[in-house]
């Protein structure tokens, strides 16, 4: 089982630590994985065309991101 | 977000369930102790996570918490008489101690069957106003979380139990949501002066609204004022505090840090302790806590523990409704149940209002609670930032929850702990100091924060 809980955490918690360094972030880089599951819980988002987002980020589908390693831009 | 998976497995809380193994490892109030006021007083049926219980009290004094149903023939022992040191079953008159011990089977002469056979009876302990209840594998029970309140006496506990008909993390994720408690509960902090008086552009138009609701006297209700003349003691004008979490061996610490309006280098600080898995002592009030409590996967309790100076009325006090209207809810056990208020339309529109709900922040909270839907499908949320509480939170319930599929035992049940120095802080420190000291319970896992 994919744990998004785990992931949003661990974004969370670097867009957090970027912002306390006075970076400002601009996307969220995931897994494959993580994007597809994303995508596939928010059918209407995607039908209307919007960008994927989580947490203010547009999300990226990076294969070269760990499932729970995500890395804010 | 969740997937609709994860949802239901965080969520869901009944015997068997991933959620359901990881709350049954910690100690779970259950009802309120003054519910079964003396011996062979009339047992209670206590729903929780999902299972049905009845609850007594024997001619000692001793609490019984037992499987509901007669082990003979599944009547409800809650029918059932209690005397003599034990609880009878109306339907063939087998008798049980508050140990699940069968003492009489008046319908069995020979004694075998209650000599090898136990009723299911789990280990209850009386504190702080409340029954907490142990239903995890017998050896199991971790260290009983001895908060600051729950030796006090009865005349010094404020008990109130409001149950709300929607999941149980809907009502526990608001409980440590520090966001909304300036906007949703503006009418509140802004009366009181103890926060902003507008959300966005809509301004407080003023005098108390929710006349029921005791009000201290302007600027006698909140922190430290700023100083300049503001109404209120809200001492800020940040509305994007900055978010930090630590976690701790019984949970998490949550600090909400707002620059101090007019006074360059002091923060305001406002921590918030949550206490695996139930309960959250918040910023900003003091000396108690709220307690969310699954019944089952679409019910919960959300329980108000507060102690107040010895003549303040204690558990007696908590027998009053405190300004909310009895066909909303009361705190007699049969009204307790939390009915959607009348929305006030003309006051709202008036900005005597902001949201328009009577009877304060907990009708407040479970109006919006109860209206994301019985089970809140969170894959239609867009969290932020500034949800990093109830982020975390998750994603301990989501650890725990692998680690008890592995074996071993979840997380946060504070061994080496002393619960009694849990608790919450709001205070304006200097921008060098440390929020982690305002907090004596503070034993958080990350590095040491540098000190000035």
């Amino acid at each position: 089982m994919l744990w998004l809980s785990i992931v949003v955490d661990n974004a969370c918690t670097k867009i957090w630590d970027a912002w306390g360094s006075g970076v400002q972030v601009t996307s969220l880089r995931v897994s494959p994985a993580v994007y597809d599951a994303v995508a596939a819980a928010r059918p209407g988002e995607v039908a209307r065309g919007y960008p994927l987002m989580l947490l203010g980020l547009p999300l990226i589908a990076d294969p070269g991101v760990a499932t729970y390693e995500p890395v804010v831009v | 977000m969740l997937t609709e998976e994860e949802n239901e497995v965080l969520c869901r809380v009944g015997p068997g369930t991933p959620m359901g193994k990881v709350l049954r490892r910690y100690w779970t109030p259950a009802f309120q102790a003054a519910d079964l006021p003396e011996p062979d007083c009339p047992p209670i049926r206590v729903t929780v996570l999902g299972e049905n219980f009845v609850a007594f009290r024997d001619s000692t004094g001793q609490l019984g918490f037992l499987d509901e149903l007669c082990c003979h023939r599944g009547a409800s022992l809650v029918l059932g008489r209690v005397e003599e040191g034990g609880i009878r079953c109306l339907y063939h008159g087998w008798k049980y101690a508050v140990d699940g011990t069968i003492l009489e089977t008046p319908n069995l002469a020979t004694s075998t069957f209650r000599e090898r056979v136990r009723h299911g009876a789990y280990p209850v302990r009386e504190a702080g106003g409340l029954g907490w209840v142990y239903l995890g594998p017998p050896g199991t029970e971790p260290p009983f979380p001895a908060f600051s309140w729950t030796d006090a006496a009865a005349d010094e506990l404020v008990v109130s139990e409001m149950i709300m008909d929607c999941n149980w993390m809907q009502v526990q994720e608001g409980s440590i949501d520090s966001s909304h408690v300036a906007i949703l509960h503006l009418d509140t902090l802004a009366t009181m002066g103890a926060g902003p008086r507008n959300v966005g552009s809509f301004e407080f138009a003023g005098e108390p609204w929710d006349l029921d609701m005791p009000v201290p006297a302007r600027g006698q209700g909140g922190g430290r004022g700023g100083g300049d003349g503001r109404p209120g003691g809200w001492p800020s004008d940040d509305n994007a505090p900055r978010i930090e979490v630590e976690n701790t061996p019984f949970g998490f610490h949550y600090a909400a840090i707002r620059d101090v309006t007019g006074e360059p280098g002091k923060r305001f600080v406002r921590v918030t302790a949550f206490a695996m898995p139930y309960t959250a002592f918040i910023g900003g009030v003091a000396s108690g806590a709220v307690i969310v409590v699954p019944r089952d996967d679409y019910t919960c309790s959300s329980i108000g523990v507060f102690k107040v100076p010895k003549g303040a009325g204690g558990i007696a006090a908590s027998r009053r409704a405190g300004g909310v209207a009895p066909e909303v809810w009361g705190p007699e056990p049969e009204n307790r149940r939390v009915r959607l208020p009348r929305q006030d339309r003309a006051a709202m529109a008036a900005g005597k209002s902001f949201a328009g709900f009577r009877g304060g922040n907990r009708i407040q909270d479970a109006a919006v609670q109860m209206s994301e839907g019985t089970l809140y499908d969170r894959a239609k949320e867009h969290l932020v930032p500034a949800d990093l509480a109830i982020i975390r939170m998750r994603r301990l319930f989501a650890d725990s929850i692998r680690l008890v599929e592995a074996g071993d035992a979840p997380l946060g049940l504070g061994e080496g702990c002393d619960f009694a120095r849990i608790g919450a802080a709001s205070q304006i420190i200097d921008a060098g100091e440390s929020w982690q000291d305002l907090v004596p319970a503070n034993q958080g896992i990350r590095e040491p924060v540098r000190r000035a």
